[in-house]
Parts: C-alpha cells; structure tokens; sequence
C-alpha cells in the first residue's frame, strides 16, 4: 500500500526575523499519512521551530524568511493561514498549564468551537464525546487549578481532537509528567493513533520514556539540520545518539557496559521484546563481578525531622514524618505532585514550621532560629531560575544574599569570590545575567545560595526540562560541589534516571506520609513504593527479571559500574 | 479552589447564578442606570431591598464578603461626611429646607435638609454597590464575556477579562514561591521588623522574577489561543452560556419594562424640567 505524503519539507530554509543565522537549515522531510514519527534532539536543534512550521505559527505568528517549501496535507502553509492549519493539525504545547485558557474543563474542550460561533446545543455532544476519548468526561465542571499535569494534557488533547485532525502535533509531552503519567501519555497517545488512524508527530528528547510504545521513524535534528531519518532500531544500534548528546536507554547503557554488542535483529527498541537470550550469559557474569562493597563511614547527622506533622487549613501536607540527613549525604526526594515533598522541603528552610513534633540542625530545634538564620545553612533553588533572578549582574545576584544579611563588604566580597569560582562564573561575574544561557543561569542561581555557605542545598527539579546535555553540565557540577566541598545536596525530582546515577539514598513520600527512606538500587526494586508514589519501574528492573537476576542486586551493580566509569572519564 | 473570594469560576446553583450571563449582564446595566437617574426614595429604596435579598439568596461566604462590605460602608460614610464638612448647607439647593437641628459653630450646622439629603445620597450610593454586589457574586468571568459580547462589546474585550481571571491564581502561586525563595535568602517580609520604603524595595524584588516569568507566559497562552483559531471569525458563540430558560424570559420581561420606565422618567425630565423639591416625600 503506499502511502500519501502529509508533510512535505523541500530544500526548506527558516531565519526568524529577530536572529541573523537560519534556525532550520535545507530541511527535505516526508511524513506520511498514519505514521507515528518522534523528533528528537537537544534543546535548541530547531525541534520547536520544525514543529511552528507544521502548526503554522510560523510565518503567522513568528515572522521570519522562508526559503523552500512545506506542505501540509498537500497545502504550501505560506499560502494558507493558521485558521485553515489548525483544522488539520492539532498542536499539544509543552506547557499544558499555559494552554488550558478555559475557566473549566468542559470551557477549555469547547474553545475551539467557541471561535467557530458553533451554537451550544451542538458544542455539548461534541465535549463529551472528545471528554471521553481522553478519559475526562467524569471532569468537565473542574477548574484547572486541582487538575494534574497529565489531566491537564489529557484536556489539551481532547481540546483539538473536534475535527478529526489529520496531524497530532506533540510538543515535549512528557515535560511537565511525573514518570508514572508520562507512561500513561504515551500509551494513551498510542491508542488514539490506532483509534483515529491520524497522524502523530511527538518533539521530545526523553527517547526511551517515548519508546514506551512503539515508534515507526526518529527524525534527529542538530544545529538545524536532519542528520538521521532511521527506524528507532537503526538508531538505537548506531552510536550517533550518544555523539549528538541525546540520553541512551538505561537498558541498553547496561548492555553496552557489559560489552554485549547489539545488533538491528535483536530489536533493540523495546526492553520487553528484546531478543537477549545471546546476551544472558555475558550480562550476569559482568553484573556479578562488579564489587558493590562500600567502606563503612561514620555518619554525621545534621539535619534530623522527628515526627513532623503539617497542615494547611484543613488538608494534611505531611503526617508524622521522620528522616534524618547526614553530612555530604546525596538524597533523591520522590513522589507525585501534592504528595508532600515541596511542603517536606519547604517545612526543613523554615518557611513552615511543623504543628507537631520537631526539626534540628546540628542537634539544635530550628524553633529558636529566624527564617533568616536558617536561610544561612540551609539554601533553596528554585526550579526555574528565572523565579529567583532579580539583579542584572552576576555578582549583583550572588552578592544579594549575603547583603540582605548585612554582612562587611569584606566577607561579602570574600564569599561571591569563593563561591563564583566554585561554580566556573568568576570570569564571567560581570556579566549581564540576560546573556547567559539555561544552564549558567541555574549556575548563578546555585553560586547566589552557595554564597551564603549552607550546609545543606535544595534543589527543586535541577534539571526540569534540559535536554542530556545540560542536565549533565549541571548533574556533574553539583556532584563536584558534593564531593570537593562536602555540601549535602537534596534534589526533589521525578527523574529516576537522576535518583541512580546522582544519588546515594531516596526518600519517597505519597500522601503526606514518608513511605520508604532507602539506597536508590532498594526502593527501585520495591513494588509497592514505586506504585504509592507514581513511580514506574526502570527498565532496568525490566531487564534484570527478563535475564533472571535479583532486581535489587543488578540494579546495585549497575549503578556501581556506571560510576566508576564516569569517574574514570572524569 | 473553586473560587476566587468572592469572585465564582463555575456556575453556582442559586436561582440568580442559573441565570444566562446575558441576562445578568443587561439587568445590572439596567439597574445601575435605574440607580443613577434620581434621587427618588420610592425609586431607589425598593432596589436596595431587592439587591439585599439578591445577595442573601446567593448564600455567599459571609466571611468572605465582610471585610469588602465594611469597607465599603466606611468609605461612603465618609465619603458624606466630607461632603457636609465641605458644605454644611448642600441640601438647600436640593430641598430648599434649612431647619437647623445641630449648629456646632456658625459654620458647621446640621439642618433637616442636608440631613436627608446625605441620608438619600448614602442610600444611594450603597444600592449601587449592593446591586454591584450580587451581580458580581453570581456570574461567572465566561458569562460575564459571553454577556458583554450580547451587549454589541467585541468579543476581544470578553476574552481578556476571560484570561485575566484565569491566570490570577497562577501568578499567585509563582509569587508565593519566589517570595519564599527570596525569604530564604534573607528578606525580611515581616511588616513590623521593616520600614515601610525597605518593604518597597523589597517588593520590587518578588516583582521583578514575577514579571518576567509572566511574560513567558503570555507568549505561550497567546499561541495557544492562536492554534485554536481564536479571532477566526466576527462572532464567537460561548459554552458556559446557557440557552434562555423560563427565568431568563421572565428576567427579560422585567429589563424591558425598567428600560421603558428608565427613558420615560429621564425623557420626562427633559421635556419638563422636574421641581427638584418633587421626591420630598417626607413631609
């Protein structure tokens, strides 16, 4: 059967009016119709820009010159408008909550034919009927605000699904997801596909989280250009994917690392289907020569929350809580969203203070501490560095901490020194912060805490939407911080990839309550937990039940392994 | 969070909030109008009574709406104050009555004229807010569009009335959290350890991440918007807009006849200029 074309790129050439270069470069890409095609590459490869040329915002809402041609289901877009292409593509931005412009649910699935002046009587069955296909239907009278991110995105979904859309356009899907409901994106993103025979089109760099469900072409972009139009079993079997700086599959770092080469034939693309019957042998004997015995070390407490119990008006953030933190401790805190973990981080700087039981430092209640105080010991990142940047000038920013305080122009110029070179800024401290890109602004904004010399840093989402490369950059810093300097560092996270390769122990909360305080390889082998709190198996797990090893040990062996080969890179 | 204070994000079930947003939109411009043209007692006491029942059959949170009612009281009655402290004797023009019942000084004097004519002017002014009220506590920010664009406003105007309701909440979440993180690196947010300029400063300092966060936003809430073909076409139909019910016609009924009796009374007016002593009813 061959296939019509719905997107056709020629020789196409994009420059948006406010940037010199061209940010797509001699695009030629064919998309037919039904395919399920994943455009994957790293944060600022032109993924976006290719997708605002499907959609149409560009040329209609980002000016910019067009060179070549792209046509959509048979249409060049610079003669259509965004009108006539919203009707054949129906685009899922990554920021749900920005998309959700109705005041309910049921308001934002009928958006779109509300601007088609489409009589009510008429919209109602329609809602419904998209409501349903989503799995939201139980939901329409719902403001957004107790909504999830997956619900949210499930209403964006079903918000341009109306007019049988020929092209599903997704936008890092996964983005704003915590693991457990990224899988549930997919799959559902799998069925609609097979349900309404449309075409999809996912933009993400989260290759394996994407590879849940299959995938029938990657499309890899760099700098602008396509260099690999393959199926994900070509590409997974070249090494291009570690060279462009996209993240490997866990599974297959753990075969690669045991020296199994993987071939095309083994169907490398899914960890469940996977031919590994050749490779049994060589993974256990590997995985079970990996010496994971560590020295006993003695332990320095330094943060202890006893029996904490938190509420905000009637609803219960956190019930009887207890963990304890030692010195240069490196600790994943997981769970989903309004588990209590951004209450937990919030309750440890002061901001809350607990209704029962207590908190110390050093041994110390925090209760005879300011906010301030504990400001100095303890340090918060945001997520989103833009939430913390006030001043224009590195220095400025690092320095304002410790001004607030009122400390001698000496000590302060002494601590943004010491702090502006542990982070690599202290060339660049006079900078404007505007200049700067992602990664160096989450810098500054982690110098600007280190200033202050805390004990202990939070970090809410370090690495929230960075593609491999960044989150690297700023993965590997922050373990320098920790092992040259003996900062304990707690990263509040979803990313599991993150809690093994970057951390010791996890603390996992689901409903207020601490379910499991463990090392990593433990509490990702332990169902219950991983269920409770919206977690999902690595494959890893996957992997090491299908070859028949203990979960727990391989997963133990693999982390030790795969640090010691970082290290030994390093 | 299904509320904004006093502010509804979806439909409640009283009589009043079941009405269509058109409804509601026209009958508080008629009213406020009705409100607007006189000072007649027998025309505005009515009013006040209906918009306070109004009010209490849409069993608002008390707690919610007592300090906005204090402080609009308070401001209107010194909002009349000021007036007899401006002019002791501005109910002459109106009653031509000066029977003084309190002289102070040769200056300050309370006369039965200007007694009742600030007693009308406060009642007057608290019918507009009570009535202001009740429309405000029964719609919804999508009616309340959905009724402008039936009054012939462009739906534009709507639709930022629309957003702005809601992305209220999310602007106040992201100022909690960079207040907090900027408390956590030394701001002093407590009022009574800060002068009043340093909290300025301070403030300029949540504002400052506020405001550049929100403006990513809007680049994004605005192709959003585009995607989905809003401003596509003249006319946008609405799905928190109910059909017309059996209320509604009633409702309608009621608007048109306040209309008619509004332009008769105003129209009147003109023609025969009213003795302004006419809504002295008292004596």
């Amino acid at each position: 059967m061959s296939k019509s074309p719905i997107v056709e790129f020629k020789d196409f050439t994009f420059r948006y009016s406010t940037q010199r270069e061209p940010t797509l470069k001699n695009i030629n890409l064919t998309i037919y119709e039904g395919e399920k095609v994943l455009i994957l590459g790293p944060s600022g490869c032109g993924k976006s820009t290719l997708a605002n040329c499907i959609n149409g915002l560009i040329p209609f809402s980002y000016p910019g010159e067009i060179q070549g041609s792209c046509k959509i289901a048979g249409n060049e877009t610079s003669n259509s408008s965004i009108f006539n292409l919203s009707a054949v593509v129906g685009t899922v931005l990554q920021d749900s909550d920005a998309q959700f412009v109705g005041l309910s649910v049921g308001g934002d699935i009928a958006y779109a034919l509300e601007n088609d002046n489409m009589p009510r009587e008429e919209m109602l069955p329609r809602v419904l009927n998209s409501a349903t296909l989503v799995g939201m239907h139980e939901f329409l009278e719902h403001v957004p605000y107790n909504l999830s991110g997956g619900q949210k995105q499930r209403v964006s979904l079903a918000g341009i699904m109306h007019d049988h859309v020929k092209i599903l356009l997704f936008d890092e899907p996964l983005a704003a997801l915590d693991p457990q409901m990224g899988n549930q994106a997919i799959d559902l993103i799998d069925q609609i596909q097979k349900n309404n025979n449309c075409t999809v089109i996912i933009i993400e760099h989260r290759l394996e989280d994407v590879l849940y469900r299959p995938v029938d072409r990657i499309i890899l972009l760099e700098d602008g250009q396509i260099v690999a139009d393959m199926t994900p079993n070509e590409l997974l079997c070249s090494n291009i994917i570690v060279e462009k700086g996209i993240r490997e599959p866990l599974y297959l770092q753990a075969l690669k690392m045991a020296g199994c080469n993987v071939t095309i034939e083994d169907n490398p693309c899914n960890v469940f289907n996977m031919n590994l019957e050749k490779y049994k042998d060589q993974l256990i004997s590997y995985y079970s020569s990996v010496d994971t015995s560590k020295p006993e070390e003695d332990k320095e407490v330094v943060l202890e929350v006893k029996n904490v119990d938190f509420s905000y008006d009637k609803f219960k953030a956190l019930d009887d809580v207890s963990f304890t933190i030692n010195k240069a401790d490196k600790i994943a805190i997981v769970g989903k969203n309004g588990a209590g973990k951004s209450t937990a981080a919030k309750l440890i700087c002061g901001i809350l203070r607990p209704d029962k039981g207590e908190v110390l430092i050093d041994g110390v209640n925090y209760l005879n501490y300011s906010i301030k105080e504990i400001g100095q010991r303890i340090g918060y990142v945001m997520q989103n560095p833009n939430q913390m940047l006030v001043k224009d000038i590195i220095k400025d920013e690092v320095s304002l901490g410790l001004v607030l305080n009122n400390k001698s122009e000496a000590e302060i110029e002494k601590n943004i020194e010491a702090a502006l070179k542990k982070c690599d800024l202290w060339p660049m401290r006079n900078w404007p912060v505007s200049v700067v890109s992602y990664g160096q602004r989450k810098r500054v904004t982690i110098a600007s805490i280190l200033a202050m010399n805390p004990e202990i840093i939070i970090l809410d989402e370090p690495t929230a939407g960075q593609d491999y490369r960044v989150y690297t950059e700023i993965m590997s810093f922050l373990e320098s911080l920790n092992r040259d300097f003996g900062i304990t560092i707690l990263f509040i996270t979803h990313d599991m990839h993150l809690a093994i390769e970057y951390t010791d122990r996890a603390i996992v909360f689901a409903d207020g309550q601490c379910i499991g305080d463990d090392s990593v390889f433990r509490i990702l082998s332990d169902n219950d937990i991983i269920e409770q709190a919206n977690l999902k198996q690595t494959s890893l797990y996957s992997l090491a039940t299908r070859i028949g090893l203990e979960p727990e040990k391989f997963i133990e062996s693999f982390i030790v392994a795969e640090r010691r080969k970082r290290h030994e890179k390093s | 969070m299904k509320n904004l204070n006093i502010i509804n994000l979806t439909k409640g079930e009283t009589f009043l909030h079941q009405l269509s947003g058109t409804t509601k939109v026209r009958l508080f411009a008629t009213l406020m109008l009705y409100v607007m043209m006189s000072f007649d007692l027998p025309i505005i006491l009515p009013l006040f009574i209906f918009s306070i029942i109004g009010i209490i059959s849409l069993k608002p949170s008390w707690k919610v709406i007592k300090p906005l009612v204090i402080f609009v009281v308070a401001i209107n009655i010194l909002n009349v104050v000021l007036y007899w402290l401006a002019n002791p004797l501005c109910g002459l023009e109106y009653t031509g009555d000066q029977t003084i019942l309190f002289a102070y000084t040769d200056y300050l004097v309370v006369t039965k004229g200007t007694l009742w004519f600030l007693t009308i002017r406060l009642l007057k002014m608290l019918t507009a807010f009570s009535t202001s009220l009740a429309f405000i506590m029964s719609i919804t920010p999508s009616e309340l569009a959905a009724g402008l664009t039936s009054l012939g406003f462009p739906y534009k105007l709507g639709s930022i009335v629309e957003i702005a309701f809601r992305y209220i909440p999310d602007i106040s979440r992201d100022y909690e959290n960079i207040a907090v993180s900027m408390q956590c690196r030394g701001l002093e947010l407590d009022a009574k350890k800060t002068k009043p300029i340093e909290r300025l400063k301070q403030m300029i300092l949540i504002l400052i991440p506020l405001i550049v966060t929100s403006f990513d936003r809007v680049g994004n809430i605005s192709n959003a918007m585009d995607l989905r073909g809003f401003g596509k076409g003249k006319k946008r139909s609405y799905y928190s807009e109910y059909p017309e019910r059996k209320n509604d016609k009633i409702f309608k009924l009621i608007y048109c006849l306040i209309t008619i009796f509004c332009a008769y009374y105003i129209i009147s007016g003109i023609i025969t200029p009213r003795d302004p002593k006419m809504w002295l009813y008292w004596r």
